[in-house]
């Protein structure tokens, strides 16, 4: 315990020296410092993720999450629970460090099959969502330019206003912007924009908590300018660290669910 | 009246003067705040529960009309030159400020979504565009085995793909049309592109229209100023009658300049119909002035023009009134622009009317009388007596043959009817083009690779949430599609949610054909949903249902943007009704082919109404003025036997009602009323004057008759013009404006004065 006491310390002494530092920080170097935040190697949590279209009508699933994360690989096993016609059905996602593309594995109980999907585009929406897949993951900060623009308060928190380009023109996004909260480096907004520059998307960080040491994004949305569709996901039950072993990802377990 | 205008007269140069600056007023009015309206959108009656429905389906579903672009290769699209131009031009597509990028379907877009042993490889065609032999082989191979895209982005032969971008109602300009154009002709040879769909043939059409009329109306002009001339042989008259066209038009248009209304494409129709009922006053002013000369050589200029006053302005004004009130019936109509067109063709008729009673007159005794023939003596005597024989002879054989001319009227009106029992309403723009233009033959191109070019979207709605997960109902659905498909030659294809679960099915089944039916059970389906929307663009599925799964959208491409396609394909879907209502789901329709349909059945119920109701106004109008209801009746014959035979010979000859053909009704009221009018009056002067019928029948028929007969060969002459125009709805309106004026004229000098003159009215003492 002593030496988790020291490395806190440590810890604390980098973040006050960075703050001292703050004003000489560059762009590339606030986003890679949120990126790379701490993080849990492994939790559990409910996930709730209420859709909304553009006529308001909402659609909610309920899905329980198991993450385990050793740095290499991110491996990602999800069960739904609600609605109804779904339940059962559960989805298994294995996320590479480096180009690698991901693994997924679907189970739909109604067809009894666990069935492997290949994809090639992180451009691809999760779950139907207003998220790519990219951008849940966290897109490496070399992949783009950065700039920072100006410092903030937002929310009543202290923000690093950076802008993100691309350096692959076919990107789906022309530019990102961030808000970064000092100190924290936990990013609370994004602004997307498409291809032609145009307004695309925006993401609010609506609460975060921190839990056991790390700061987690709980509550989350998504707001889709051109189609005016929405995405709010909210992760309650949330235990980091916890026992969540290779075990889990399996198509056994797929098939039978974490009781 | 007649004592206004005689003050007026006082000052001829004065007033001269005075209507020359009103023009130049309005001229400027046009000039600074005249514009055209090009959406079509704007033409439609936006509260009407059709369009209010179709416009809300069109957000739920994201319906929008496509510019096709077909790129063409003879060899076979599959070589990396082809590949790469639809990737570079999808992209510069997609970078057009007017087209939203997700709004770009292509090859190059497209996922595949591939059933595989062990599972589903949800996969874009190409990214990098393929090289090798057997890249392309591969891509090859992927795009024969996925229906989704073999068929409708490649065709069957695969020798054509397309692009398709999808664009908003309101984005659409003239520059924009020229500059994908321009685009597209960039990326040509050797490969052939063609670039189609509804917006194109309305930015074709909305292009090609007022660029054939404003070549065709000065045309037309020139020609009626000519015949003017050779029948009045006179420069300064023939001026004088031009004048007041000229005058009413630009007033016309300048009032709706200041009124801050646009012009539409039927305002188009306004000089049109000036034309031919503007030069009426002047040419019966000039008829009678020619006489009163002939019979008081010694007259003066004042008398002569006071007399022509005193004579004409009655019947003009009857006339011009009758008239006004005619198009004002067309406020009955639910589509605005048909609505202004009536209300400013009404403003039009009177300024000539009024133009007709003063400048002319003026005019005359500003710049003197025309020139009284010097011909000849003995000419002159043989003209005169040829004139009046001609008239004599013509009026004696129509009473001696009664009962043939009003057997083969009834007779005419018969076939006539007959012929209206055929006629149908088409919406369709493609039809409006030449048979063999580039537009045409492109959308002939299209239609023969793919589905086709246009569409019909059915919409179901339900009350519960999740009906459309229901097996029997996809079944039903996937149903119709194969009911349309293999009965209707012009259904080519369709799209719903049950292609998705078909799909679905297949791949999930190791791809196996069997499998491409919709599953029994509503939790696998349900189950399917979610796997597409986790692995396939779920922006897709939003497309053809909504997201709480109680709206869907099925949608029909057809081969044929016309009524009778259109009609045939709903005609097969309400056998469907049934199912569907009893199941709590309600079934409609939308998208931009659907409520061209609604817009040409309110065109046509509008001017049916309104041709009823002007009827009665008019007969009740010329009662009033006559003060007589038989007068009433008998006036009005010209009028039923122009509107019986032109929409009847359209039927016969299969020409369709359209916006502008449908209007004719309006010429054959306006110019129908005016023959009766003038004929009338004559009849009832002379029978005061002789107390003598045959008398006043010869009399009549040469002093009315005669400028009857001017009037109608002079439009007659004018509007022929109008038929060697490149632009087919051009085309018919000149023939129809033609044949109105033509039968016009026979029903008036034919069979109106043959009841006249059998009905024995203003004769009552010598009646036997």
């Amino acid at each position: 315990m002593k030496i988790l006491k020291y490395i806190a310390v440590l810890f604390i002494a980098a973040v006050i020296t960075q703050t001292a530092m703050a004003n000489s920080l560059t762009g590339y170097q606030i986003i890679e410092k949120a990126v790379n935040r701490p993080a849990p190697k492994t939790q559990k949590a409910t996930l709730t993720m209420t859709l909304v279209s553009s006529s308001g009508s909402k659609r909610v699933r309920e899905i329980d999450q198991f993450t385990n994360d050793d740095s290499k690989v991110e491996k990602k096993i999800m069960f739904f629970q609600k609605p109804a016609d779904v339940r059962g059905t559960s989805f298994m996602n294995f996320s590479y460090s480096g180009d690698k593309a991901d693994d997924q594995w679907i189970y739909l109980p109604a067809l009894k099959k666990v069935k492997r999907i290949s994809s090639d585009s992180k451009g691809d929406y999760f779950m139907g969502s207003d998220f790519t897949y990219d951008d849940l993951g966290d897109r490496n900060p070399k992949d783009d330019n950065h700039e920072i623009l100006r410092e903030e308060t937002l929310n009543g928190e202290e923000c690093y206003v950076v802008s993100s380009t691309p350096k692959d023109k076919d990107y789906m996004y022309s530019k990102t912007i961030t808000w970064v909260i000092k100190n924290k480096w936990i990013g609370l907004k994004k602004i997307f924009y498409d291809e032609n520059g145009d307004l695309l998307k925006t993401l609010n960080v609506i609460d975060y908590k921190n839990i056991d040491g790390y700061w987690i994004q709980t509550i989350v949305k998504m707001i889709n300018e051109k189609t005016k569709h929405e995405t709010i996901m909210n992760l309650s039950n949330i235990k980091v660290n916890d026992s969540v072993p290779n075990s889990y990802f399996s198509e056994r377990i797929m098939k039978r669910g974490i009781k | 009246m007649i004592k206004i205008i005689s003050k007026l007269l006082k000052y001829p140069k004065s007033l001269l003067l005075g209507l020359f600056m009103i023009t130049v007023v309005f001229f400027v009015f046009l000039r600074a705040n005249g514009r055209m309206e090009t959406d079509l959108d704007k033409y439609m009656p936006q509260e009407h529960p059709a369009f209010v429905y179709s416009d809300k389906a069109e957000k739920w579903f994201d319906i929008k009309d496509g510019i096709i672009i077909a790129v063409e290769n003879k060899q076979g699209i599959y070589n990396s030159g082809t590949l790469s131009k639809v990737k570079e031009l999808t992209k510069e597509l997609q970078k057009m400020k007017e087209i939203e990028p997700r709004d770009v379907t292509s090859l190059y877009t497209a996922d595949n979504i591939l059933g595989t042993d062990e599972g589903l490889d949800v996969k874009a065609f190409y990214k990098r565009v393929p090289e090798t032999e057997t890249e392309l082989k591969e891509l090859q191979e992927n795009i024969k085995g996925n229906d989704m895209v073999f068929g409708r982005l490649v065709s069957t032969d695969e020798t054509v793909t397309v692009i398709v971008a999808r664009i908003d109602d309101d984005v659409f300009s003239q520059e924009f049309y020229h500059r994908i154009l321009e685009t597209v002709k960039k990326y040509n040879e050797p490969e052939i592109l063609h670039v189609a769909g509804r917006p194109i043939v309305e930015g074709t059409m909305a292009y090609l229209g007022p660029k054939d009329m404003k070549k065709m109306i000065p045309v037309v002009l020139v020609v009626i100023v000519l015949v003017l001339f050779l029948l009045l042989r006179n420069f300064k008259s023939t001026l004088l009658t031009v004048l007041v066209v000229f005058f009413s038009v630009i007033w016309a248009f300048g009032l709706m300049a200041a009124l801050n209304v646009p012009a539409y494409a039927v305002s188009s129709m306004i000089p049109v119909m000036l034309i031919a009922i503007g030069v009426a006053d002047g040419i019966h002013m000039y008829s009678h002035l020619h006489i009163y000369l002939k019979d008081n050589t010694q007259a003066t200029k004042s008398e002569a023009v006071f007399d022509m006053v005193k004579e004409m302005w009655k019947p003009v004004v009857m006339t011009s009134v009758t008239t006004a009130v005619g198009f004002i019936s067309l406020l009955s109509s639910e589509v605005y622009p048909i609505k202004y067109f009536g209300l400013f063709t009404a403003f039009g008729v009177l300024t000539a009317m009024a133009v007709s009673l003063l400048l002319i007159p003026a005019g005359i005794l500003v710049f003197g009388l025309p020139k009284v023939k010097e011909r000849k003596s003995t000419d002159e005597t043989k003209t005169k007596k040829w004139e009046s024989d001609f008239h004599g002879i013509i009026s004696k054989f129509l009473i001696r043959n009664k009962t043939i001319t009003l057997a083969a009227t009834i007779l005419i009106l018969i076939v006539s009817a007959y012929g209206m029992s055929k006629i149908w309403i088409n919406s369709s723009f493609l039809d409006k083009f030449e048979r063999n233009s580039d537009i045409v033959l492109t959308d002939k191109f299209i239609n023969e690779h793919f589905g086709g070019t246009s569409t019909l979207n059915v919409i179901l709605e339900a009350k519960k949430e999740n009906a459309f997960k229901n097996p029997d109902v996809l079944l039903q659905m996937s149903k119709i599609q194969i009911d349309l498909e293999e009965n209707l030659s012009e259904v080519g294809g369709s799209f719903s949610l049950s292609d998705y679960i078909q799909r679905m099915n297949q791949v999930m089944n190791s791809d196996k054909k069997e499998f491409n039916t919709i599953p029994d059970s509503e939790t696998l389906i349900a189950q399917y949903l979610l796997l597409y929307e986790m692995s396939g663009d779920p922006n897709n599925l939003w497309e053809v249902v909504s997201e709480d799964y109680k709206k869907a959208n099925l949608t029909f491409q057809l081969k044929n943007d016309n009524s009778k396609a259109l009609n045939a394909a709903i005609g097969r879907i309400e056998k469907s009704r049934e199912f569907f209502e009893s199941r709590g789901i309600t079934m409609k329709y939308a998208g931009s082919g659907y409520k061209g349909l609604v817009f040409t059945d309110l065109i046509l119920e509008g001017q049916i109404k309104s041709v009823i109701i002007s009827l009665f106004i008019v007969i009740g109008l010329l009662a009033l003025m006559f003060k007589n209801i038989t007068i009433g009746l008998i006036g009005s014959i010209p009028i039923v036997i122009t509107t019986v035979i032109s929409f009847g010979i359209m039927g016969l000859l299969d020409i369709p009602l359209s916006t502008t053909t449908a209007l004719l009704a309006s010429i054959a009221i306006g110019i129908g009323i005016d023959y009766a009018v003038h004929f009338i009056e004559r009849y009832k002067i002379y029978a005061r004057e002789t107390e003598n019928r045959e008398k006043t029948i010869r009399l009549t028929m040469l002093h009315s008759g005669r400028a009857i007969m001017f009037n109608a060969f002079v439009v007659i002459m004018g509007f022929l013009v109008l038929t060697v125009s490149v632009f087919p709805p051009n085309r018919a309106l000149g023939g129809l404006v033609s044949l109105g004026m033509f039968t016009s004229f026979i029903g008036t000098l034919t069979v109106m004065f043959l009841v006249l003159y059998l009905s024995g009215i203003y004769f009552r003492k010598s009646k036997k």
